[in-house]
């Protein structure tokens, strides 16, 4: 069960419906949401990912139950574009190196969850930019913490949030999972 | 990154239908700019009823259960489906000239014109498709 902000029922159509019903559901969600699409044409697969590519959507995965595909789009948010502001930053690789050293350390994905059930590092918790706030108190104040996301825009803010509400120790991971090449793993099965 | 797709539809059949807008509702669903120039017998497609009632091939009647069978919208679904998403139609003056049809005959909102019309959206398209 992953968790998204909408879910569309396009099971039992055919091409091109998924990706006409697609196209009306995303145009009603906020940029950086996540939607579920539920269809049972086999050639859906390769139409979404292709969908993503010309629309500029992120296509996150697919997941199959029984005979119904779940895909999964995170709408464009515009994000790579506005500026760092949190100054402590860390390259993915430093954080490569960081992890072999067995530090008391917490690296936080703040990417939606769904983006997290398709790839993360494998000692990553996930806590997605939205419930931030709520749950800080799930984090200790004495780690060094090492927030991820996908571009380093997301995490920028998160890292901000943390350094606001008195956490010392917290570094922003750039570029982030986009350019991720250590190891990862998901969490669903494809 | 907005494409231009023109598509030219001039046969009549069933199955040139369902090409003609599949394409035209996917291009329009991902973003994409689409006018479809209806000229010849490809004009019955936006005809309010010879669109109904669009012919098989000769020997290809079965496909009928096939085309149930995979929940395939019916060609009036997707005539309005286009509109609806903004593909631009443009009935063959022409045509409808030769045919004896007047612009009430055909579904609302159609642009009528010659092949000019079509060729000045065409001219810089990034896909120009024939059916």
């Amino acid at each position: 069960m992953i968790n998204t902000n909408s879910v569309l029922d396009a099971k039992g159509l055919a091409c091109p419906m998924p990706i006409v019903k697609t196209k009306k559901a995303m145009n009603g969600l906020e940029a950086g949401e996540v939607l579920e699409v539920q269809a049972t044409d086999k050639g859906s697969t390769a139409d979404m990912k292709a969908w993503a590519e010309s629309t500029g959507h992120q296509y996150l995965g697919t997941v199959e139950e029984g005979t119904t595909l779940k895909h999964y789009l995170r709408k464009a948010s515009g994000e790579e574009t506005e500026v760092k502001k949190h100054e402590k930053i860390i390259s993915n690789e430093e954080l490569l190196q960081v992890m072999e050293e067995n530090r008391n350390m917490i690296i936080l994905d703040v990417r939606e969850s769904a983006e997290y059930a398709f790839n993360h590092i494998p000692a990553a918790k996930s806590l997605p930019l939205g419930e931030l706030e709520q749950r800080m108190g799930e984090l200790d104040k004495e780690s060094e913490i090492f927030v991820i996301c996908r571009t380093g825009s997301r995490s920028d803010l998160a890292a901000q949030k943390l350094t606001a509400a008195g956490f010392e120790q917290v570094f922003n991971v750039v570029p982030g999972m986009s350019q991720w090449n250590g190891p990862s793993q998901k969490s669903v099965n494809e | 990154m907005t494409n231009k797709v023109a598509i030219i539809a001039s046969n009549g059949g069933l199955f040139d239908a369902y090409k003609v807008f599949n394409i035209a509702t996917a291009a329009a669903a991902t973003d994409q700019e689409v006018s479809i120039f209806f000229t010849f017998e490809g004009l019955n497609f936006i005809h309010k009823e010879a669109n109904g009632q669009l012919p098989m091939p000769d020997g290809k009647e079965h496909f009928a259960e096939g085309f149930k069978k995979a929940n395939v919208p019916s060609i009036p679904e997707l005539v309005t489906m286009a509109q609806e998403m903004g593909v631009k139609f443009i009935g063959c003056q022409m045509t409808m000239d030769v045919m004896g049809l007047e612009k009430e005959a055909f579904v609302d909102s159609i642009e009528v014109g010659g092949a000019v019309t079509f060729l000045e959206f065409a001219k810089d398209a990034d896909v120009t498709l024939t059916f």
